[in-house]
């Protein structure tokens, strides 16, 4: 009895004090943006005012477009991972279920392709998109189409890939039944295989969603006007630009925008751990 | 439904689709052509083309399926590396973007030179015959003339209409511009030269005035050559992107264009101290940090699983804030720690009570980088190794324990060598993603610390990804040749590692 303690005394020491390494950061943050110093600031475990300042000034000060902003970055995540998913799931279908020659060859290709880190051909879809601007200047460099574009290709390998992980593991009694039926193939994948495969599209549509919510390189490079600005850019802004040092503000707005992210991971957890270990990683 | 995508309907919509998709393809390939982008212009066409005979035609069935995808991949991922690729064999930098034609239009535009003595006049803007013409008042000889691109005609001062200031505003056989049309003159006038005496012409020099000048350098076509007027000194393309005198390199015209220098960026690498050194310390330091990442969210990752694989009282509560810093998005969390290190008022010298200026110091900044990212990380570790310790099968944990092992040796000699060989191919995909981790090294210390004082643009936590970004775009110079040429070295690495461990796991496969 007394070893059997011993051994989970450790375990909740180990619990405690790693739990206390992850929420310390979330801790400060969520008791800055009840602060009304403005900073990032540990002056007490406990805080002592609880002000909604920082969270008044997100939705009133013109200078600070933060709905614009959230707005921003759903319609571009949002479209990215529906369009997607949806021209990544044919590829996979096809991949998966349909015999063709060079299948082999695509597949490895694709593998490639894949694995090709989108930051560093940064210099030439920026040159690229100068050009574009030129001659299209709603698609160019510092629109949203443009950068939408531009993560729709960029996430075109990695979903493909993932999608025909999933795909494979999904049984092709159904969609051969409906080949004996007379379907078409196209028929096949819109009537059979798309509402068949539709939480694992979901899944894949968000974890997409998150990827693009995320990006911040790309959409610091193209989005320049502060309308146009997605949440990450806008916030980093906050600390880095003009309103230097404005940790209450950033931390209200880090929080909200955190919120529903947080919800959609906690709630896919298990499909992303599955996911991840098919071949992409983040952290 | 089947009859529903069968039917009409169904076909009309992709007939609807399909139209509007190329019409706008189209549209877009021709005002492409029209700037002249024609390697862009080709795509487009093609993508019209291809678009047309994939779904009007029944040529192939997976082909159905794959163009959307294969377009957007060729235009934005393929299409890129192919012009990284180029880009490496360029001289492409800050005074060599242009191409060759622009850059001989600027330099004879640029190559002139005002008058020694500084006449200039005022002058009005307007029409005269049909042509742009100026109105040009020499108000110290109490001179006016009417002075076109190819002919000047004086007027006598008593034709002429002035102003309070003695500058003449209108004149028989010429009309002023009105405001509107001054609007619109910027690209009509301000590059034309007026006729004035002998070699010399106007140039204007806003809308008001008029500065007498002359060409100095000359453009020869037959000789490609570039001719200075006034001393006679020759001009010669250099080949790599300038014009220069023959016996003083360093005598070059601006501005150079983006010229082909081969394997110039490539070389560069490898034999340029000043390229070099700094890379090789880069490289030095991401291999580090890349490998420290691992180790250590691993290593923190598996004591949590090993301490949490048995169902003790909230576990589950554990599991759900073990995971925060991996649900949170990255950009967030990572400005975050960025304030918590700040030396003054950082929550981290608060807490400790260390007065340590993180990101000033080399090495403190990169314990940092590191520190931050083991925050970021160690919940991936956590859950695919409790997710791999439920695969190993208990019986050979307990045939271990029969035999006499105490808990360390078994954990030391069956549980983490079988482990490790689950888990190898992740922990090299995550070598390979934070080997280009920029998000994190950015955000957090954009590199620094640098040393200001020689000029050198890579800082101590700088890693590959990042410096290479620095000399596309981050410093005053920027270097797009070397940027694509360091790029491609940094896909081939990181290709190799990835394959490796995706071989690994094939073995994995083979044996289960």
């Amino acid at each position: 009895m007394k070893k059997w303690l011993q051994q989970d005394s450790w375990r909740h020491l180990v619990g405690i004090s790693i739990s206390l390494f992850s929420l310390f950061p979330l801790y400060l943050v969520v008791i800055s943006s009840f602060s009304s110093s403005g900073s990032l600031q540990l002056t007490s475990f406990i805080p002592k005012e609880i002000s909604f300042k920082n969270y008044q000034l997100l939705f009133n000060n013109p200078a600070i477009p933060y709905l614009t902003w959230a707005k921003n970055s759903l319609v571009i995540a949002g479209s990215v991972a529906v369009l997607s998913v949806i021209i990544g799931s044919a590829s996979a279908f096809a991949f998966s279920r349909l015999a063709f020659k060079g299948r082999k060859t695509g597949i490895q290709l694709l593998l490639l392709v894949q694995m090709f880190p989108a930051i560093l051909a940064i210099s030439a879809v920026y040159v690229i998109m100068e050009r574009v601007y030129k001659f299209a200047p709603e698609i160019g460099l510092g629109t949203q189409p443009g950068l939408l574009l531009v993560y729709l290709g960029g996430a075109m390998g990695v979903n493909i890939w993932l999608l025909k992980g999933f795909v494979d593991s999904i049984p092709a009694e159904l969609d051969e039944a409906a080949k004996i039926d007379g379907a078409s193939e196209v028929q096949t994948f819109w009537l059979i295989f798309v509402p068949l495969a539709s939480p694992v599209l979901a899944v894949v549509a968000l974890l997409s969603f998150i990827g693009t919510f995320n990006e911040f390189i790309l959409a610091r490079l193209f989005l320049v006007d502060m309308e146009n600005r997605t949440i990450a850019v806008g916030l980093q802004q906050f600390i880095g630009g003009q309103y230097s040092q404005n940790w209450g503000p950033f931390a209200a707005g880090s929080i909200l925008a955190s919120i529903p992210i947080v919800i959609i991971f906690l709630s896919l957890q298990k499909y992303i751990v599955s996911g991840l270990t098919a071949g992409s990683v983040k952290g | 439904m089947m009859y529903f995508m069968r039917g009409k309907v169904a076909l009309a919509f992709k007939i609807v689709l399909l139209s509007l998709i190329s019409a706008i393809l189209l549209m877009l390939t021709q005002s492409a052509f029209a700037q002249r982008e024609y390697v862009i212009a080709a795509f487009l066409g093609l993508t019209v083309f291809v678009l047309a005979i994939t779904y009007f035609t029944k040529i192939s069935i997976p082909l159905k399926f794959f163009i959307p995808g294969i377009l957007l991949l060729t235009a934005f991922v393929i299409g890129p590396i192919l012009y990284t690729v180029t880009m490496s064999g360029f001289n492409y930098k800050t005074g060599n973007i242009i191409s060759k034609e622009e850059a001989i239009l600027l330099i004879e535009a640029r190559g002139i030179e005002a008058d020694p003595a500084g006449i200039s006049f005022d002058i009005k803007l307007g029409i005269s015959d049909g042509t742009e013409a100026i109105l040009v008042s020499d108000i110290a000889n109490l001179k006016y003339f009417i002075s076109t691109t190819n002919s000047r005609v004086g007027i006598d001062p008593r034709d002429v209409t002035l102003n309070e200031f003695g500058v003449a505003i209108n004149a028989p056989n010429f009309r002023a511009l009105t405001d509107s049309e001054l609007a619109q003159a910027d690209t009509l006038f301000s590059k034309k030269r007026f006729v004035y005496e002998g070699d010399y012409f106007i140039a204007l020099e806003g809308f008001e005035a008029g500065v007498v000048s002359r060409q100095v350098l000359e453009y020869v076509p037959s000789t490609d050559q570039f001719k200075n007027l006034v001393n006679g000194s020759m001009y010669s393309d250099n080949g790599r992107g300038n014009y220069s005198l023959p016996n003083d390199a360093m005598a070059i015209l601006e501005p150079g264009w983006r010229a082909p220098i081969w394997f110039e960026n490539y070389s560069k690498i490898f034999t340029d101290p000043r390229v070099r050194e700094p890379l090789v310390r880069v490289f030095i330091w991401t291999v580090v940090f890349a490998t420290a990442t691992v180790l250590t969210t691993f290593a923190l990752g598996l004591l949590l699983a090993l301490a949490l694989n048995k169902p003790i009282r909230g576990r589950r509560i554990y599991r759900s804030i073990l995971v925060l810093p991996y649900a949170m998005p990255s950009v967030m969390s990572i400005l975050i720690w960025g304030g918590m290190f700040n030396t003054e008022f950082g929550a981290i010298n608060t807490l400790f009570g260390s007065e340590i200026a993180w990101f000033s110091d080399p090495n403190f900044a990169r314990l940092a980088v590191i520190l931050v990212n083991l925050w970021l990380g160690f919940p991936y570790f956590y859950l695919i190794s409790s997710g791999s310790l439920q695969a190993i099968p208990s019986e050979l944990l307990e045939a271990a324990a029969i035999d006499g092992a105490n808990p360390r040796q078994i954990f030391r000699k069956i549980t983490l060598p079988l482990l490790l060989q689950i888990l190898s191919p992740l922990l090299i995909a995550s070598f390979a993603f934070n080997f280009n981790n920029f998000n994190l090294i950015f955000l957090l210390t954009g590199g620094g610390p640098r040393n200001e004082l020689d000029g050198e643009i890579a800082g101590a936590t700088d890693i590959l990804i990042s410096y290479t970004y620095k000399i596309a775009f981050g410093s005053s110079t920027q270097d797009l040749g070397l940027a694509s040429a360091i790029s491609l070295i940094i896909f081939i690495l990181v290709a190799a590692i990835s394959l490796y461990g995706l071989r690994k796991s094939k073995v994995l496969e083979s044996f289960s």
